[in-house]
């Protein structure tokens, strides 16, 4: 034990209980097991104490006290179950109960109800309240009162008992201004500021936290009844921090997403991405059987032929040219155990190491430095991120790319008093909490992280472990007062932030897809190893790039790329007996090889590059040239499309696997309902076709456990010396025909490209929107919803535009979730910032 | 001798006097299908849904009735309707595991949901048991069942 | 901008009086009624973007208190007691009173701009009630003779 905590003992129902200091009554009665009956009261909130149904009587106290709001003293002598407690939560619940309207048949919290339980163990069957129960009345269709505050939620004012709990979370945890109480009295009433909506990415918490039935979900409401459910135990299957769900349910339809705490990584909050997004799995147009192209059309097949065509035609390919013309590319959202089949699929049958996971990055290297890989698997917790006193975050719309790794930084910075700096081409939400939020020039940022280096080499001169002279002479550009122009930031800011850093205890460094994705992330990584070097992060703080998606991790532990660590290779030798030896090729690079007849074949599961590569004319040349493509999919995509065989997927609520999250965490998930239709899941089509090729690939699931169990046991960091690296700075062009920089980015409530299929999710967004600055907005005449013309090198794009108050520079960001827009069409793969510029459309 | 003219002259007359007796009385059984039995007001037979005055259902899909019931018989799928409130979009009684208790029809807070005084619908077909939500509204009785005031004066009471 | 130069420079003194700028939010409102009369969405606005606190945390204080009317009133303000205490020694009636004296219904104001009713949460003066606030004055021990002084006397100074 390194410090002690002091500690109060109390004596509860007659037990001692002995709880650290500042524990409330309530939490050291739970603690023991002793139940106490709560509305109000929610283990991550601060109390209110505002229901009282959690009285409890303490000897020397005249009356009643809330158990939730009160400290345990030294010495009380507290009782729960007395005569006199029971009186009051009698009184308690008659009194909450007078205008609360007993529509339990129709209210969908029927059978979860916290009031109905608490009544029914605790109340009374009778009110003495004669009169008439108060009514709110809004947009009054029917007898209730049903009031959409947002895209997805129903509130009905009659059945609130004001918890504030909806409220109170809003701000406290999730820092959403948009629901507030009016009024006071009996008429106070839960409501949005006039004009705005509950559209936050963290609504649906707001749901599941309501007591009562006050609050609804649509997609839960009025479907079911919650006793005729079944709850499953899954793992969110979209961004990497791993969030526990619950699956909600009945026959062979999953009804809503709930959070299953998990203190380590969400804390019981989940993001409404995972909310909402296993809807898409029972949406209309799902693919239920494998098509086989004939002619121009692509015609329903059995799974026999379909399996059958693609051993023959990748033996054909493989006895021809060899196994290195057939590539493969495996969405990060399948499970570990596709992947793993994946890779030993293609590494010891097709002896070819073609395959990738990364399908929306730029410009991948044929072989990661190694300061980039170490900070990709460089041990991270997401718990740890409270602990710190400063946090930097570099390259990520956080609270886009990582919500609840967003949360866990509001915590720290509005709980812990962390101070937090962000780094970043544009501004973020989570520049709104940050001491300072730097916004450098698109395209800068290792000349700004070259500068902090320089900047704190100076300050740290004679007691760090790194000279200034030394990194001055292999860092570019060589002083701070020059990194700060370069970047277009005051050097006072930069010498701050410096100076915060050095003063840091304990530091946290997330660094999220802007730099990952970019073309220059090999010098970004190696600029952010300085920092970590010259900081001595190893003893005082964390530093990673997070990854992307639910089983990024999992896809670089198993090996899903085109060049492994030593190690790695070691072990996968090891174990199948062999590893090829021929140089693997990355996405870009097996798209350039089809483009240019090296590569005949490719094997693409769950993923769809032609709308997420960041080069949209690169990758629909590459692809048309392939001879034979095969996709697996949950519906028709851009990619399904060029594809000569496409295979029914199954989404991950179809099938129980498991995910390794960012935090390298392997988490386990289980299927819900049957796969819909003919699909199958990826693990078995990898195996289905490497049988009919050549042979099974594992006997049994214990071997894949095994297998799979080895790998993760293998160090993922790569060894070498805390030298400095050599950072040279590339000046970015600025081209006056394409004035704007572009970001191309996964939209606020969606991720990849089949979340606009999840009815919920397109309530909150269902096309692309170009979003832009209220100043960019002025200066060029737009209105928020006018439509406006995106040129650039490549091509247009025509989308309606989006003012956001979030940024104030000028970019532009537009998403690429959509499958009716091609937002990559504008990129381009060799250029490290896209560039576009805007012109307003006039309507006809 | 004498039990030849016992039987002959007493015990026979007696017999066909009982059987001529009968010949006047009213008959105990019935022409089934042609003259059908009043059942006890208490009878639990084919189920029927209640509407209101206006027309509109009373059931609003709250599934304690299948909840209650101790066969699972009752499946039931909800909805929203125009005016925002919630109905049985599907409501569905397999009759054949149906055990007629009448559970469903204690445990319905609407009052929605009764079991009539039907009882004649057996059929070669299995499919046919699948009592569907138009079905049981159709099925509603001209009159009043007695039994629905009983059950809502015991209500008020408890 | 509603808000004048006197009012925000009053605001942006109080701000340093307090240690959370939460805190800030009812002098705050108390000066913009001051000021207008009345407090509107656009002072909400106003104050919020002054003392840098959320839109709806200055929505939510103002909507709570009574004493902000949201409208334009009348110049004499007329807030009756409803609480207990005023309650149970004839509020009601002299809210009645008062609207038959008037002519208007409560929350409404006179056509000649005069006099606004509404009645409000307890004022603190329950040793005295019923009693009413017109403006910043208290009127306690109401009964009608007294009310026709006041009024009248109202009236007469216009």
């Amino acid at each position: 034990m390194a410090d002690t905590v002091a500690t109060v003992t109390l004596t509860i129902n007659g037990r001692e209980v002995t709880v650290p200091k500042g524990t409330t009554v309530l939490e050291a009665a739970k603690s023991v097991g002793i139940e106490i009956p709560t509305f109000c009261w929610h283990p991550k909130l601060k109390p209110v104490g505002a229901c009282r149904i959690c009285y409890v009587e303490i000897e020397k106290m005249p009356k009643l006290q809330v158990s939730c709001a009160t400290e345990a003293m030294p010495g009380m002598v507290v009782n729960t179950e007395s005569e006199k407690v029971k009186e009051g939560r009698k009184a308690v619940l008659e009194f909450i109960l007078i205008n609360h309207p007993l529509d339990c048949p129709t209210c969908d919290k029927g059978g979860e109800c916290d009031l109905q339980d608490n009544t029914f163990a605790h109340g009374i069957d009778d009110s003495r309240f004669d009169f008439n129960k108060y009514r709110f009345i809004r947009e009054r269709k029917s007898t209730f009162d049903d009031y959409r505050i947002g895209p997805e939620i129903v509130r009905n004012q009659n059945r609130c008992i004001l918890c504030f709990k909806c409220v109170r979370a809003n701000k406290e945890i999730f820092g959403e201004y948009d629901l507030g109480v009016f009024q006071g009295g009996n008429i106070s009433e839960i409501d949005t500021a006039p004009g705005e909506k509950v559209d936050s990415i963290y609504s649906g918490n707001l749901v599941e936290i309501c007591p009562v039935g006050a609050l609804t979900n649509t997609d839960w409401r009025y479907k079911i009844r919650v006793w005729k459910t079944q709850q499953v135990k899954s793992v969110c299957s979209y961004c990497a921090d791993g969030c526990n769900l619950t699956l909600w349910k009945e026959r062979d339809k999953v009804y809503r997403v709930t959070s299953r705490r998990n203190d380590v990584i969400d804390e019981g909050w989940i993001c409404d991405v995972g909310r909402y997004g296993y809807q898409l799995a029972s949406v209309e147009g799902r693919l239920t059987t494998p098509l086989i192209k004939k002619g121009d059309k692509q015609v329903a097949a059995t799974w026999e032929e379909a399996i059958g065509l693609i051993a023959r035609k990748f033996r054909e390919i493989k006895d021809k040219k060899g196994g290195v013309c057939i590539g493969g590319l495996i969405s990060p959202q399948q499970d570990c155990e596709a992947l793993l089949a994946f890779s030993k699929f293609f590494r010891t049958q097709l002896h070819s190491n073609n395959i990738d996971f990364r399908t929306e990055y730029k410009m991948l290297p044929e072989k990661e430095s190694p300061y980039y890989s170490r900070l990709t698997s460089a041990s991270f917790r997401i718990a740890d991120i409270e602990n710190s006193d400063t946090i930097l975050v570099v390259g990520t719309n956080l609270i886009k790319e990582h919500p609840i790794v967003h949360l866990r930084v509001r915590k720290a910075v509005n709980q812990k008093g962390a101070k937090l700096y962000t780094l970043n081409p544009f501004t973020t939400k989570s520049g709104d909490l940050s001491r300072d939020e730097i916004v450098h020039v698109p395209g800068t940022l290792e000349a700004f992280l070259n500068g902090l280096c320089i900047g704190l080499a100076e300050k740290a001169d004679g007691e760090g472990n790194v000279r200034a002279a030394e990194l001055k002479a292999r860092l570019e550009p060589n002083t701070t007062a020059k990194a700060a122009e370069i970047c277009g930031i005051s050097e006072a800011r930069l010498n701050d932030l410096a100076e915060a850093l050095r003063s840091a205890k304990k530091i946290s460094i997330i660094v999220g897809e802007l730099v990952s994705g970019s073309p220059a992330r090999e010098a970004i990584a190696a600029a952010i190893h300085n920092l970590t070097v010259v900081l001595n992060l190893n003893e005082r703080g964390q530093a990673a790039i997070l990854s992307r998606a639910a089983n990024s991790k999992g896809a670089e532990r198993l090996g899903v790329m085109p060049s492994l660590s030593k190690e790695l290779q070691q072990k996968l030798k090891s174990m199948w007996g062999g590893f090829p030896e021929t140089e693997g090729r990355a996405t870009d690079r097996m798209i350039h090889a089809a483009k240019k007849e090296e590569l005949d074949a490719l094997l693409i599961i769950g993923a769809n590059p032609v709308a997420s590569f960041p080069d949209g004319q690169f990758v629909r040349e590459g692809l048309d040239k392939l001879d034979f493509t095969v996709v697996a999919d949950l519906y028709e995509t851009e990619t399904t499309e060029k594809a000569d065989v496409v295979l029914p997927l199954s989404s991950w609520v179809e099938q129980s696997g498991h995910f390794i999250n960012l935090e390298g965490t392997m988490q386990r998930f289980e299927a819900a309902i049957k796969p819909v239709g003919n699909s199958r899941p990826g693990r078995q089509i990898i195996e289905d076709i490497a049988r009919e090729f050549k042979g099974g690939l594992f006997a049994d699931a214990h071997e894949i456990a095994r297998e799979m169990q080895e790998l993760l046991n293998v160090e993922p960091r790569p060894s070498f010396p805390d030298a400095v690296a050599e950072v040279k700075f590339a000046e970015e062009k600025i081209e006056k025909d394409y004035p704007y920089p572009l970001f191309v980015v996964d939209e606020m409530h969606h991720f990849g490209h089949l979340t606009e299929r999840s009815r919920s999710l397109a309530a909150f967004a269902a096309e692309a929107q170009v979003e832009i600055s209220p100043s960019l907005a002025e200066k060029l005449q737009i209105e928020n919803g006018s439509l406006v013309r995106l040129e650039s090198e490549t091509g247009k794009l025509v989308l309606p535009a989006k003012i956001s108050e979030m940024l104030d520079n000028d970019v532009i960001l537009i998403s690429r979730n959509f499958s009716g827009t091609a937002a990559n069409m504008l990129q381009m793969r060799k250029k490290r910032i896209d560039r576009v510029r805007l012109i307003r459309v006039d309507e006809k | 001798m004498v039990d030849v003219i016992r039987t002959v002259f007493i015990a026979l007359p007696k017999g066909f006097y009982t059987t001529l007796k009968h010949l006047f009385k009213k008959p105990v059984t019935i022409q089934y299908p042609k003259v059908k039995r009043e059942m006890a007001p208490r009878y639990r037979g084919l189920h029927y849904l209640e509407v209101y005055e206006d027309g509109t259902d009373r059931c609003v899909c709250c599934g304690l009735c299948a909840a209650a019931c101790p066969a699972d018989a009752i499946y039931m799928e909800g909805a929203e309707n125009e005016k925002g409130e919630r109905y049985a979009k599907i409501y569905e009684i397999n009759l054949l595991r149906c055990i007629y208790c009448g559970f469903c029809e204690e445990a319905c807070p609407e009052e929605a949901i009764f079991l009539g005084h039907e009882y004649e619908f057996s059929n070669d077909n299995r499919d046919v048991f699948i009592f569907t939500k138009e079905q049981m509204l159709a099925n509603r009785p001209k009159k009043e069942k007695p039994f629905k005031r009983i059950i809502r004066r015991v209500r008020r009471i408890f | 901008m509603i808000l004048n130069k006197i009012s925000i420079a009053e605001i942006k003194e109080r701000m340093v009086k307090y240690p959370r700028r939460k805190s800030v939010i009812l002098p705050a409102l108390t000066v913009a009624y001051r000021q207008v009369g009345h407090l509107s969405d656009q002072i909400y606005r106003e104050i919020s973007d002054i003392i840098e606190v959320p839109y709806i945390e200055v929505a939510e204080a103002a909507s709570f208190y009574t004493m902000f009317p949201k409208e334009p009133v009348g110049k004499y303000l007329i807030q009756v007691c409803h609480n207990i205490s005023c309650a149970l020694l004839g509020a009601d009636s002299l809210v009645g009173y008062l609207e038959e004296k008037l002519g208007i219904k409560k929350g409404e104001t006179t056509p000649d701009n005069l006099f606004t009713l509404i009645s409000v949460e307890c004022l603190g003066s329950c040793a005295s009630a019923p009693m009413m606030q017109i403006n910043d004055k208290y009127y306690e021990n109401l009964t009608r003779e007294k009310v026709d002084r006041i009024l009248e006397e109202l009236r007469r100074q216009g």
